[in-house]
């Protein structure tokens, strides 16, 4: 109800706001408006940087892009057919958008393959290249041996810039007399993307940005294109820039390239983490806070400075422009707010969440994880699996014959074989750099073998990225575990879904019900999986706040999410005592009996290892040793003197005695 | 040598430790056994200073510790080998190695050190122009304790040692321990692996959400109940 009535009162607030401005003749629409769109712009801003993490120093471009894309199909200078039809303003404010998105993708796309320091120096790049750009395509002379087929084409202006630029027309409001019509046009375009880039947050494409952001890797193996993911945020976030630059240019009615330079891109990315990147509250305030102490607390400042010089007679201060020393105020606030509030003015904070401090808690915790339950088993995932195909095929699920993969003059895996039938547990041994992992890293498609065959279900994975070779039923648990630390529990599993949803953007943004009835069910489905593993009551929090052991099953968790029928699990075990082995086992296990789930298992613990796999390979040096029965590898010499080590042998004497 | 009494440590509103009071002898090796998420890297981190105590006192010959930064308190002799393997991935194997040295008074004693690490972990030598992040995870864990061995520290705080390596290095691991420990150097042991570590600590105690719940002999703890059933997974 009090959420109902503050949303009230701040509507009420902003529709009143310029005619009690009026009133009282403080004339500060002007600047709240154009305050506004520097809004708009730091939240298209906030789609690159806060949600996919991919640091952008030159958006101004996106923003000179709308604007001049405005200017130049609703002006006379080019001639465009479009100036002087009343409803241009409306066909080009999309124009625009559309093609700031274009370049989005354009620009995007080389930006791909790199990411932090150097993504954030090609975009610096951009962002000077396009001013500088605007500036000399104002007077084009092509020339071929004496043939000019073009002649002085004045393009963009150049220098001077675009001038003058039609008005928006709506019947009875005097655009182009009052600022007023202006700000509420400025208010409703800000809050109609407001309210799709909320959307577009909580849905499967919000959430596989902000996996791209915390670890593009884990992403790709849990079926997050990162190839599309990110040029899509690049589109939409240079699609508001598009808005928000079509809407200034008319509203100045000119513009010059000067407008658009690095100082802007700086100043939209200190709203962004002023406010706390991620945050579309922050970034709103952390927006106005900027241009208002811009155009309002530093002009009228300078005002009483002056008048302060004039009657104490410091000609110092008589002379005085606060305006100039602007760059100076943002440091010194961005410096204090970095300082006292890292996340930013309203960012998520990432510190631990605050716990029950009572001491009841002691018993759960000391027993560690709780045992697995078949009847806790989502009936989803047992619905989906039967229907991937049964134990009795002849093909095997995974077939590798003859992986070669070598690193500078060092080979990694040398014509490794392996076979693992349907609904088999199949254990990879072998002494540490033996070549486990890049064994996985080849099968999941992180790294391309340099020879040999991977076949899943009959069909070869090679050359597949990491997010396809998920969609076809692979999934991985890592070594080193790696969660999207800063989203919660509930939306680490829901990435895990990602591959299996199926909304795109005009879905996520206008919800028909098709994605609302998926978004529902995949939640369902997340907090069932959840009970499952165990996280049940853990949901909201954040990743990075669970404790070791439920991290690694949660990892296992967002893996089931994909519905894979084949789970490569590398170390799971590892850090767990021998208790806690049990408990991982034990779900091992049932996954295998239930669901006919295949496993390949990294493991040391040979507890852990020769108690569930049917069958085992070993490595060493990156060729396969062995392979065999559990029984049968505990006592082949080879892998007793490369791995095992007499002491297990002695342990095993010792076992096999006592009996 | 060491001494905690009544450590409190606090993760924001989390109390990680509720009371911690242990002490490691000289020329002792000191196990500290536990579930996950009982406190035992905590109070690692307690004596190195990376975070600092709401309450209590962390003593080092006398000194205390608990207001002293984690530099300084490497210069006094302390060394880890922290969990998770935390080398310098841009770095080759010996300048990782070297780096462990590098709060080290006697620069003459480095070189045969550099050779007894290399002589415990062959492999290591085998990669030694290779960079930290290109080793496997079983490697860069023995990169870890080398790392740590080069800092020649008295007292040496080794982080789950054994996790990664494979069956025949969890045995070499725990022989470089007790090797290290009679060569002179005090070692605090926090393991998930307890039946191995019990084995080589004189001592041990049992930690469970941030308090000690047993402390005994090694060889009396491997006997108890407690430790056998939650810790040794025996029935």
């Amino acid at each position: 109800m009090s959420r109902a009535l503050a949303s009230a009162a701040l509507v009420a607030g902003l529709v009143v706001y310029p005619f009690a401005d009026r009133a009282l003749g403080l004339q500060t629409v002007h600047a709240v408006s154009d305050g506004m769109i520097y809004v708009l712009l730091a939240l298209g801003l906030n789609i690159v940087v806060g949600y996919a993490g991919l640091l952008d120093l030159g958006y101004a471009a996106f923003f000179a892009i709308g604007a001049y894309s405005m200017g130049l199909l609703n002006s006379p200078v080019l001639g465009s057919p479009l100036y002087g039809h009343a409803w241009s303003f409306w066909l080009c404010i999309w124009l625009a958008a559309a093609v700031s998105a274009l370049l989005g993708v354009v620009i995007g796309a080389p930006t791909l393959r790199v990411r932090g320091d150097y993504l954030a120096i090609i975009t610096l790049g951009f962002g000077e290249i396009i001013p500088v750009a605007i500036r000399n395509l104002g007077d084009i002379t092509i020339e071929i041996g004496g043939w000019r087929p073009i002649e002085r084409l004045n393009l963009t202006g150049g220098e001077n810039g675009v001038n003058p630029i039609g008005r928006p027309y709506l019947p009875g409001v005097p655009f182009e007399t009052d600022p007023v019509p202006w700000y509420f046009l400025i208010l409703v375009i800000g809050a109609a993307s407001l309210w799709a880039m909320n959307r577009l947050r909580d849905s499967r494409l919000g959430r596989a940005w902000m996996a791209i952001r915390e670890d593009e890797t884990a992403a790709d193996c849990t079926g997050v294109n990162p190839v599309s993911t990110k040029l899509l945020a690049f589109a939409l976030g240079a699609s508001f820039s598009g808005f928000a630059g079509s809407v200034y240019a008319a509203k100045l009615q000119a513009i010059t390239p000067g407008a658009f330079e690095f100082q802007v891109s700086i100043m939209l990315l200190c709203m962004v983490v002023l406010g706390g990147a991620g945050s579309l509250k922050g970034v709103i305030l952390g927006g106005m806070l900027i241009t208002l102490f811009d155009r309002v607390v530093l002009a009228e400042t300078t005002f009483f400075v002056r008048w302060v010089g004039r009657t104490t007679g410091v000609p110092a201060l008589v002379a005085a422009d606060l305006t100039l020393w602007r760059w100076l105020f943002f440091g010194l606030g961005l410096v204090l707010v970095m300082l006292l509030r890292p996340e930013g003015l309203a960012g998520r904070r990432v510190r631990p969440a605050p716990a029950a401090d009572d001491d009841a808690d002691d018993a759960t915790l000391a027993d560690g994880a709780p045992a697995p339950r078949v009847d806790a088993l989502p009936g989803w995932l047992r619905e989906r699996m039967r229907r991937g195909g049964h134990a009795s095929e002849p093909t095997p699920i995974l077939e590798v014959r003859g992986l070669t993969r070598r690193f500078g003059g060092v080979v990694a895996l040398n014509g490794v074989d392996l076979v693992i039938p349907r609904g088999a547990i199949v254990g990879l041994i072998g002494p540490n750099g033996a070549g486990k992992t890049t064994f996985f890293n080849a099968v999941t498609g992180l790294l391309r073998p340099d020879g040999g065959r991977i076949a899943f279900e009959g069909a070869s994975l090679v050359g597949l990225r990491p997010n396809a070779i998920v969609a076809r039923g692979i999934a991985r648990t890592f070594q080193s575990i790696r969660l999207f630390q800063n989203m919660t529990v509930l939306e680490n599993v829901l990435v895990g879904g990602h591959c299996r949803l199926h909304a795109t953007v005009p879905g996520a943004v206008l919800r028909p019900p098709a994605v609302v009835a998926e978004e529902a069910r995949a939640r369902t489905q997340a907090r069932e999986l959840l009970d499952f593993v165990g996280l049940g009551g853990k949901a909201d929090d954040l990743a990075r706040n669970l404790p070791y052991g439920d991290q690694r099953r949660l990892e296992i968790a967002r893996a089931l999410a994909t519905e894979p029928g084949l789970l490569l699990l590398d170390e799971p075990s590892a850090g767990m005592n021998p208790r806690e082995a049990e408990t991982l086992t034990d779900l091992i296990e049932l996954l295998r009996r239930e669901l006919g789930l295949s496993v390949l298992l990294i493991e040391h613990h040979m507890e852990v290892v020769m108690g569930i796999s049917d069958r085992i390979t070993v490595l060493d040096y990156g060729t396969r040793i062995a392979e065999g029965t559990p029984a049968e590898i505990q006592r082949h010499p080879a892998v007793i003197e490369a791995y095992l080590g007499r002491g297990y042998e002695q342990d095993l004497a010792a076992r096999d005695r006592a009996r | 040598m060491l001494e905690l009494a009544d450590v409190h440590t606090y993760y924001g509103n989390i109390r990680a430790l509720r009371g911690i009071s242990l002490s490691v002898a000289p020329g002792e090796i000191v196990t500290l056994i536990g579930a996950n998420g009982a406190g035992k890297t905590t109070t690692l981190r307690t004596i190195l200073g990376t975070v600092r105590p709401r309450r209590g006192a962390v003593t080092f010959n006398g000194r205390r510790l608990d207001a002293l930064t984690t530099d300084r308190i490497v210069r006094l002799g302390i060394a880890q080998s922290p969990e998770g393997r935390r080398i310098f991935p841009r770095m080759t194997v010996l300048e990782n190695l070297e780096l462990g040295a590098f709060a080290r008074p006697d620069r003459e004693g480095i070189a045969p050190d550099l050779e007894r690490v290399f002589a415990l972990f062959p492999r290591l030598r085998e990669r030694v122009t290779q960079k930290g992040g290109t080793l496997s995870g079983g490697e860069q864990q023995m990169l870890a304790i080398g790392r740590a061995l080069m800092a020649r520290p008295s007292l040496l705080l080794l982080d789950e040692p054994s996790m990664g390596l494979s069956p025949i290095l969890v045995d070499t691991i725990f022989a470089i321990v007790q090797d290290i420990n009679r060569q002179g150097t005090t070692i605090l042991l926090v393991e998930q692996n307890a039946r191995m570590a019990l084995r080589v600590a004189h001592r041990g105690y049992v930690i469970q959400t941030g308090r000690i719940v047993l402390h005994d002999d090694a060889a009396a703890l491997l006997r108890s109940d407690l430790v056998r059933k939650t810790y040794l997974g025996e029935k």
